[in-house]
């Protein structure tokens, strides 16, 4: 961790995330989820500054690909709308750098063959150039040739890796992964996918407390929040609260951006 | 590529790891278990009805007067094509693994039927995914999965057919990890999935050559198969890797042209890339999203390649080709005049590759097609495509027949 506290630091747009992290006290934090390109490429960069706003502490920015595996349908047919508008993945890394001039720190969550035909090295350096603090590719295992040099690539440009994880994935599983981990887990609060029910594992806490004796990196969880109930419960277990689907939702329903910004300081503790 | 690729892999989300080790240490414990390999030779022979013949396509020879025609038919097993191999095999690994429900994707609903088949016949529930698309193009099959037993979930979204029917059957099993098994249609998808149903296809490519043995006392010179995902054409070419006088020849959906969308074919614009879980090369865009594709087969219209087959392709061990869909039409009524066969529209993407092929070649050479499934899920695609007035009016007619 404190490898980690040193090299993000150096990030230029001086947003770290673990300074943030360590200065939160007892409040846990909230990551926002949005899609870049939804409704539009210029209008996304206004849903991420209603997400700050309404009182986001990090902004994860979805970088649309086809065929979302770890999506349910409410965002998969989201990044479907996107690309049919034109989002490009180079037009989502723009929206990423303008996001993160919103001083937040802003986290990148793709899936692995945009990435991986992009190239990983250009990729990693545009998000990084773009003043992005961490990546999440949920189908990408670090034990994987792409994994290893995501792995190696993100932390000679000082950016978080960010595994994901759920209940049922064995602690030996998670021991592996803690080796390279970096920034914080991703826990999802069940197996499945975003979305869907907001019914969360009951074994969630327990598998919270595995990870935590596993390695002290933060534990950020997510999947299926949508109300200020949901937020309340996690937070007594997570060190940042993870929402996406339900802002989507809320776009969708009242075609205003406004309706972002509102439903995230609802969501906000 | 400057480098050897390795293809295959496993690019799945955490959440799926137990679950795909469990999956590998079943799947080995099979392959050296002998009363797994007795229940599983068994449902083959009594129940998929195998061995499948080789026909010596005769007329079809003479007519093309160039090297001896042999089809391999596929079509005869139970459920009407190669698919219920794989089906069984998983179907008994499952069991083992304590599953209750099988999921399966399904294109030309070949696969959902043989997954609702075997599903049935051992005691264990049923959930297909299928593309809007498909369901349009092979609507007979999805009534047969119901009468299985079988739940047929429509996918809406995305490009409706084969490969996002594959999306939502790996997101229903991520949230039923305990209960189901994923019973993959084809050669692709993570480990152990392109060997295990490798594995399981192989003895298409074994009976070839004993049948073959038999009647001819030879090695086929070429063996030809149709390529969607892949599991027909590795089950009859595994068997033969070795044998380097054996030509193994793949034939993909050339569909209506070479544009992105209009075809199927990995051969024409197949880029590395990672998806549903495998490393193979795939129809994508630029921007590495995964590309439309187009074929008039449900079954050949997938934008991967499996693994192994991407792997014989780059050694040069496999040739990669294609047929238009027009081509595959006018194959199904030729061999059905000539031979009595009436196959399925992906298997006869191979039988129009015999057609280009058999008369430059010569008469002592053999050529084994793979007929990987017969044509009753077409009828009504057939029907329409020969712009068959009659059966038009018999459609209008069944229909008032409905209150
Ligand atoms: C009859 C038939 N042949 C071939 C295929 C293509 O699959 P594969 O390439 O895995 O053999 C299908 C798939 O649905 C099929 O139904």
């Amino acid at each position: 961790m404190t490898r980690m506290t040193t090299s993000i630091e150096k990030n230029h747009q001086g947003v770290a995330l673990m300074v943030l992290l360590e200065n939160r006290g007892k409040k846990s934090l909230f990551m926002a989820h949005m899609i870049a390109g939804l409704p539009t490429i210029s209008e996304s960069i206004q849903v991420a500054k209603a997400l700050a706003k309404g009182g986001a502490d990090i902004i994860e920015v979805q970088i649309p690909f086809s065929d979302p595996m770890a999506d349910g349908p409410t965002i998969a047919v989201a990044c479907e709308e996107a690309l049919k508008k034109g989002a490009t993945v180079k037009k989502a890394l723009e929206v990423v750098k303008k996001v993160a001039k919103f001083k937040k720190p802003v986290v990148v969550m793709t899936y692995a063959n945009p990435i991986y035909r992009m190239g990983i090295p250009k990729f990693i350096k545009t998000i990084s150039n773009a003043g992005a603090v961490g990546l999440i590719v949920p189908d990408c295992p670090f034990d994987t040739m792409e994994g290893w040099s995501l792995l190696a690539t993100c932390k000679a440009a000082g950016i978080a890796l960010i595994p994901v994880v759920s209940p049922g994935v064995p602690k030996e599983r998670l021991e592996t992964l803690a080796k390279d981990a970096t920034g914080f887990w991703y826990c999802t609060t069940r197996q499945g996918i975003t979305g869907a029910t907001s019914v969360f594992a009951s074994d969630l806490p327990a598998f919270i407390k595995t990870l935590r004796s596993t390695s002290e990196l933060p534990v950020a969880v997510g999947f299926g929040v949508k109300s200020k109930k949901d937020v309340k419960d996690l937070s007594k277990v997570a060190d940042i609260v993870i929402a996406g689907s339900v802002f989507v939702v809320a776009l969708k329903k009242n075609k205003k951006i406004s309706a972002v910004e509102k439903t995230m300081s609802q969501l906000k503790l | 590529m400057t480098e050897r690729e390795t293809f295959g892999g496993a690019y799945i989300p955490e959440m799926l790891w137990e679950t795909l080790q469990q999956l590998i240490a079943a799947f080995e414990k099979a392959k050296r278990d002998p009363e797994f390999q007795k229940e599983f030779r068994d449902l083959l022979k009594n129940f998929s009805g195998r061995p499948t013949p080789l026909i010596f396509a005769e007329r079809a020879t003479k007519k093309l007067g160039g090297a001896k025609i042999y089809l391999k038919n596929e079509g005869a097993n139970h459920t009407g094509a190669h698919k219920i191999t794989h089906c069984l095999g998983q179907g008994l690994l499952a069991k083992k693994l304590g599953k209750k429900m099988l999921i399966a994707e399904t294109g030309a609903g070949q696969h959902g039927v043989a997954t609702a088949t075997v599903a049935a016949k051992l005691g264990l529930e049923c959930v297909v995914f299928m593309g809007n698309e498909d369901i349009r193009r092979q609507r007979p099959n999805v009534f047969l999965m119901e009468r299985l037993g079988a739940k047929v979930i429509p996918v809406e979204y995305g490009s409706k057919t084969l490969k996002d029917a594959v999306n939502e059957a790996l997101k229903f099993w991520m949230e039923n990890l305990e209960k189901a098994h994923y019973c993959i249609g084809s050669v692709l998808g993570p480990k152990p999935y392109p060997e295990m149903n490798r594995y399981f296809q192989s003895i298409i490519g074994r009976e070839i050559r004993s049948e073959l043995q038999e009647r001819e006392g030879k090695l086929p010179d070429v063996v030809v198969a149709c390529v969607g995902g892949g599991s027909n054409a590795i089950g009859s070419f595994y068997d033969f890797v070795p044998e380097s006088s054996v030509r193994l020849i793949g034939v993909e959906a050339g569909g209506i042209g070479k544009k992105v969308g209009q075809h199927a074919s990995r051969k024409i614009a197949g880029v590395l890339g990672i998806f549903q879980g495998y490393k193979s090369l795939f129809l994508q865009t630029d921007d590495g999203q995964i590309a439309p594709t187009h074929s008039i087969s449900a079954g050949l219209d997938y934008p991967g390649l499996g693994p192994e087959l991407a792997d014989l392709y780059q050694e040069g061990r496999l040739e990669l080709t294609y047929a238009l869909d027009t081509e595959a039409v006018a194959a199904v009524d030729f061999f059905a005049k000539l031979e009595g066969v009436i196959s399925a529209l992906e298997s006869a993407h191979a039988l129009a590759h015999v057609i280009k092929i058999a008369p430059k070649m010569k008469k002592d050479h053999i050529i084994v097609a793979t007929l990987s499934g017969r044509g009753d899920k077409d009828l009504f695609n057939f029907a329409r495509a020969f712009k068959d007035k009659s059966f038009r009016d018999f459609l209008k007619d069944e229909y008032n027949r409905y209150d």
